[in-house]
């Protein structure tokens, strides 16, 4: 399945190989809320995307380990690191969030790789 | 490779909300949506409306992103059917029902659901994902579905609206996978709002939580809703669909053959 979509403004492209597969998946996700709603901080953004875990899963959901790695509260805009095997329960979890405060939101997963390299480049 | 379809989005909301839609689904990467018209023969008398014609609606659709393409809007009528006398109107050639380009029906029992699966002509048989099963899938009736090109539709938003929603929508759809193995299956939003629309690799995702395979999932956002579209449009004609397509620009057009049997919806 191609999870990725190419970096509009990168135009050149490189073919990476992993030897063996990550150990992690790399998450870049956008948090869609209604106009002048409350914006989370950065632990209630961890809070929001843990309670969406047990929400589907339960304690074992909750209890997956993600990371969110980078996180910036005026574009809502996170990185979030899972364990690969955790990556369908993360992304559906996320996926099935509706609501923040009681007022509806959305996660947009903008990209899904299995290595980190583009973290620094924002 | 077939692009992605989202065959059910509500008409009954008001031109502006319709538009956002239209606009976020283009913007999520959905190549096509289904503008779906409800009739529900359990309230009073309800007539079948002509369909509204979506470029009169909509001078100008969205691009979708990642393409040059505007997006594609169909009409889908979708009937719930609570009793056996509701399918003659299926059966009855009105002329309005053949002017929507996808026709679903929403089965309440087990006998209306063999109904649709065997003799109706239809494309989409909707599931129950908003309350427990009222009757179990049975393997005949699904298979001769599977066989005729009859592809079984599942709702997402109930599960992103309501917990309870969530897990009827889950066991339901985990039941219908043990009987239909993971064929035929399309995913689709029926999303009132904006931000009640999730993107097609999220909605694959969705579908491995279902049960289905990563390649099930994917086809159930983008080659079965193309197999649903051109199944449709074989009811409009003698017998079959052919398009061809010139190859360096890409400029579809469309031709119908009479000559071929039988109607070959497989992308």
């Amino acid at each position: 399945m191609a999870l990725s979509e190419p970096a509009a403004a990168a135009a050149t492209f490189e073919r990476r190989v992993l030897r063996s597969a990550g150990e992690h998946h790399y998450l870049r996700v956008w948090l869609e809320l209604p106009d002048g709603g409350a914006r989370p901080s950065a632990a209630q953004f961890k809070q929001l995307v843990v309670s969406a875990l047990r929400e589907l899963h339960g304690e074992v959901g909750a209890a997956l380990p993600v990371d969110v790695l980078t996180y910036e509260e005026k574009t809502l805009s996170a990185i979030l690191r899972v364990v690969s095997s955790g990556l369908v329960k993360l992304w559906s979890a996320l996926t099935l969030l509706g609501f923040y405060q009681n007022r509806r939101c959305a996660f947009r997963v903008l990209q899904v790789k299995p290595c980190g390299d583009w973290i620094g480049q924002q | 490779m077939a692009g992605f379809a989202d065959l059910n989005l509500p008409q009954g909301s008001d031109k502006k909300s319709l538009q956002a839609l239209l606009e976020t689904a283009a913007h999520l990467g959905y190549s096509a949506v289904a503008l779906n018209h409800v009739i529900d023969f359990k309230e009073k008398k309800q007539e079948i409306v002509k369909p509204v014609s979506p470029s009169e609606l909509f001078p100008s659709l969205p691009v979708v992103q990642g393409t040059s393409k505007r997006i594609k809007v169909l009409t889908r009528l979708t009937l719930v059917i609570s009793d056996p006398s509701h399918c003659n109107l299926l059966r009855s050639t009105s002329p309005n029902i053949r002017l929507y380009d996808i026709i679903a029906v929403f089965p309440k029992t087990e006998k209306l659901f063999h109904i649709a699966c065997t003799t109706l002509d239809v494309d989409l048989v909707c599931i129950n994902v908003t309350e427990k099963l009222p009757f179990y899938f049975r393997r005949p009736p699904v298979n001769m579905a599977i066989d005729r090109g009859i592809y079984f539709e599942l709702l997402y938003t109930p599960a992103i609206k309501d917990s309870t929603m969530r897990r009827y929508t889950i066991s339901n759809a985990i039941s219908l996978m043990q009987i239909c193995k993971g064929k035929n299956i399309v995913i689709s939003s029926a999303a009132e709002r904006p931000l009640e629309l999730r993107g097609p690799y999220d909605v694959a995702n969705l579908g491995l939580l279902f049960g289905l395979s990563e390649g099930e999932a994917k086809a159930a956002v983008s080659t079965n809703c193309r197999a649903t579209m051109l199944h449709g449009e074989t009811r409009k004609s003698a017998c079959g669909i052919v398009y061809t397509v010139k190859k360096p620009r890409k400029v579809e057009e469309e031709e119908t053959l009479p000559a071929c049997k039988k109607a070959k919806t497989q992308a």
